[in-house]
């Protein structure tokens, strides 16, 4: 399973970072989220979204193997391993790999909870198959 | 084959919290209001099978009917 | 504390010097936050008879409880002070991100105090705080400021800012923010001007803490789905507010050329659906919203950029000065979010002005040189730069349309369309009496988001002058305004008619305070008679007079339109303020009685 998106219905409003700071750290905190949207204003006037596409080159780099693999095929970060080294960072095509050792003792990414779409009021988030073409 | 009729927002509150109802074809949109004890002015919006209309347009069969109630501004 | 950020932060601008405070708990527990937040330091700090634009007056900016947190249209700020254009109270509910920016930094209010020296700008960036040279930011437009801070700081900090109207200190000049959100009303920008603050700028990484995680996010999500399954989201989102303008114009209920008429025959090229198909860019929403309202526009004809205009702005700056192109509104709009004036009362003082120029009251002498008739968009731009700078007829027209109208008098005043100096919004109200007792009775002046009365008026009979309207128009201000305190947006319950029940376990999960509909507005209640003394204590004449709603709504009954020589009548006006006051346990004059505040438990220290 991946996230996908379509960025053009974005309204920008950080739910789904809300929602994905409390999925994966429990916490009220959307600079801890995994996804990130980008406001482009005054002009043009859109939002860019960047999703992690579960690619996996993070998991290939990381020298602790503490990226993962889950039964639907996402990646995620099992926290007591990783060691912080930034390796999985300038890896990710998408940059939504993150190390931000002021917020937090370890790298964090998407797991394809899916909770950013149960909270998405313009349907701009959806999972689906990795191998799936975008809705 | 009937028609369905929606009611949104703060509408169905003033029909006692009721939001779908089945309806015959034939009415228009406003007499069908009536019916249901709606004042039609209170209506911002009518949409059937997600086009707009407007309360004059007569139901058809099969017709998803939807309507709006006004909005409280910004 | 749970469900707060934990702080309130004084800004000492005379001194330079920046304090953090714990908030009390028992000020949460009795005031929750936002406009309860506003009106209890208000009312408390700042003394009788303090100069709006004074060192003594304080600007009061706070979040609420479910502000930034998994709570749909958590993105409410609210702005308090004493107003400029009224001389009572201000409080301006702000959307955006910057309440939720505000608790991730771990501050539920900052209190501007006292004036500096020199324009500054205020910078939080989580414990750095700090209060920094603003001279390249003076002068400048707000949303170039924004655009100037956001460049140099980065996207995750929130930026408030003031245009060149806020530094000159125009009595209606708002706060902009995230390109194209205000504070609008009451002159809250002027104030931070006459405290030389061009910006606040403010970057949160911290958590918020809940009481109970588990049955937060399960209320949240469940606030969510209801949302999203709501019947309407497509079609609301699709518009925004924008969806009531022909609804409006078909009911009479939207301003037309200085109110003097409900409908408006050029309406069609400002309706939503106008607006949606020739300008709109992107829908665009505020914090945690999943049905935004906002909607993002480029005009091909001015090849500009704004967010908006909402119905307000439609109504004010396009059928009330008479324009029928939804492009020349936004240019508008764009003009007044830039240069930092408030769109209603924008619209309103240029329309008064246009009446008294078609009347011969004004000259081209007077204007300027400038054909100030109804429709004339180039003169309305012309206005609002004027306004600004205070310049020619500006400078009158800045001052608000109660006190210019009192200074030309003519009878002029006749058609100064406010209550207690503050502008009306748009709905039109010669004959929709519950909606003109709710203007003539808010704690602000003529704004319509305490209580929105009029589809009551609709389902009950418009001119009926019963008990039921009153008691719904003060069940509506007590009720809608504690959005306003709890630092959430209303339109989720408005617009999409969410179960309100469904915030209580919500807000009980955040705070860990077991608290009904019922105990909530209790505290709505105490809010409102609280605002009601500040306004009796600033101002020693106040009272039922200042109650009253502008006379052309009782005595100049439209013209042409739906609502064609429709009027409430002086008496009807009266009878709805006895019964009004009646039922509020209010004294003939309008003023609380005493059992009425003993019975609300409002606290000695606030009303001596």
């Amino acid at each position: 399973m991946r996230l996908y998106v379509d960025s053009s219905r974005c309204s920008g409003c950080n739910a789904c970072r809300v929602a994905c700071s409390l999925s994966v750290f429990g916490e009220n905190n959307p600079k801890k989220a995994s996804l990130v949207i980008e406001p482009h204003f005054p002009a043009p006037g859109v939002y860019k979204v960047r999703v992690c596409t579960q690619c996996g080159d993070c998991a290939a780099v990381c020298p602790t193997e503490a990226i993962k693999q889950d039964a639907q095929g996402a990646y995620y970060v099992e926290f007591s391993e990783c060691n912080l080294c930034e390796a999985c960072v300038p890896e990710c095509p998408e940059e939504v790999m993150f190390v931000r050792p002021e917020l937090a003792d370890t790298a964090w990414k998407c797991t394809a909870c899916g909770d950013c779409v149960a909270v998405c009021g313009t349907s701009a988030l959806w999972l689906g198959e990795k191998e799936a073409v975008a809705a | 084959m009937p028609a369905i009729f929606r009611l949104s927002g703060s509408l169905k509150d003033v029909v006692g919290g009721k939001d779908e109802y089945v309806v015959e074809a034939g009415h228009t949109v406003r007499e069908q209001l009536l019916a249901l004890g709606i004042v039609p002015e209170t209506v911002a919006m009518v949409s059937v099978n997600g086009a707009m209309e407007t309360k004059d347009y007569v139901i058809q069969d099969g017709d998803t009917v939807r309507v709006l109630a006004v909005v409280g501004g910004g | 504390m749970n469900g707060y950020g934990g702080h309130i932060l004084r800004v000492n601008l005379t001194t330079g010097q920046v304090k953090k405070e714990p908030t009390p708990a028992d000020l949460a527990r009795d005031y929750l936050g936002g406009r309860g937040f506003g009106i209890y330091f208000l009312l408390k700090e700042v003394p009788k008879g303090a100069d709006p634009l004074g060192p003594e007056n304080k600007l009061i900016i706070s979040s609420g409880p479910l502000s930034g947190l998994l709570v749909a249209g958590g993105g409410k700020c609210d702005w308090t002070c004493k107003a400029p254009l009224t001389g009572g109270y201000a409080s301006a509910s702000m959307g955006g991100h910057f309440t939720a920016e505000l608790k991730y930094a771990g501050l539920d209010s900052i209190i501007l105090e006292g004036i500096s020296p020199k324009p500054v700008y205020l910078f939080i960036d989580d414990d750095k705080i700090e209060l920094r040279d603003a001279s390249e930011y003076w002068g400048k437009g707000s949303m170039t400021v924004e655009k100037m801070m956001k460049d140099k700081f980065g996207e995750e900090f929130q930026c408030a800012v003031i245009g060149p109207a806020g530094e000159n200190m125009v009595s209606f000049a708002h706060i902009n923010h995230d390109f194209g959100r205000q504070a609008g009303r009451g002159g809250v920008g002027a104030v931070m001007g006459s405290k030389k603050v061009k910006a606040i700028v403010v970057r949160g990484t911290k958590s918020v803490p809940v009481a109970d995680l588990e049955a937060y996010r399960k209320a949240g999500m469940a606030l969510y789905k209801a949302c999203k399954d709501a019947e309407g989201l497509k079609e609301w989102t699709r518009y925004g507010t924008t969806i009531v303008t022909s609804w409006c114009n078909e009911v009479g209920a939207l301003p037309t050329r200085n109110f003097s008429a409900g409908s408006f025959e050029g309406a069609q090229g400002i309706y939503g659906q106008t607006m949606r198909e020739k300008i709109v860019v992107t829908d665009k929403g505020c914090f945690g919203c999943p049905c935004p309202c906002g909607k993002y526009s480029k005009t091909k004809k001015y090849n500009s950029y704004v967010e908006g205009p909402e119905y307000e702005t439609i109504g004010l700056l396009g059928s009330n000065v008479g324009i029928d192109d939804i492009e020349a509104v936004a240019q508008a709009n764009l003009l007044c979010d830039e240069m930092g004036i408030d769109t209603i009362s924008a619209g309103n003082v240029i329309a008064w002005a246009m009446e008294c120029y078609e009347k011969g009251i004004f000259t081209k002498q007077d204007t300027g040189g400038i054909e100030l008739k109804f429709g004339n968009a180039d003169a309305v731009f012309k206005m609002i730069e004027m306004i600004t700078k205070k310049e020619g007829l500006g400078a009158l027209l800045a001052d608000g349309v109660k006190k210019a109208s009192q200074e030309i008098g003519k009878g002029t005043e006749k058609f100064a369309i406010h209550v207690k100096g503050m502008e009306q919004s748009a709905y039109q109200t010669h004959n929709a009496t519950a909606m003109l007792l709710a203007y003539m009775t808010c704690d602000v002046g003529a704004h319509h988001n305490r209580a929105w009365a009029i589809t009551y008026d609709i389902q009950v009979g418009r001119e009926k002058v019963v008990p039921e309207k009153v008691a719904r128009v003060i069940w509506l201000q007590h009720f809608r305004p504690m959005f306003d305190v709890l630092g959430a947006c209303r339109l989720q319950w408005v617009e999409l008619g969410i179960d309100r029940d469904l915030y209580v376990p919500l807000l009980e999960a955040i705070t860990g305070i077991h608290r009904t509909w019922e105990d909530i507005e209790k505290v709505g209640e105490r809010i409102w008679n609280l605002t009601r003394l500040y306004w009796a204590r600033e101002n020693a004449d106040f009272g039922r007079a200042w109650d009253m709603p502008a006379p052309r709504f009782y005595e100049d009954p439209p013209k042409t339109g739906v609502t064609k020589g429709q009027y409430t009548k002086l008496e009807d006006v009266n009878k709805l303020l006895d019964m009004y006051y009646e039922q509020r346990g209010w004294d003939s004059n309008g003023l609380p009685k005493p059992e009425t505040l003993q019975k609300l438990g409002i606290p000695q220290e606030l009303v001596a």
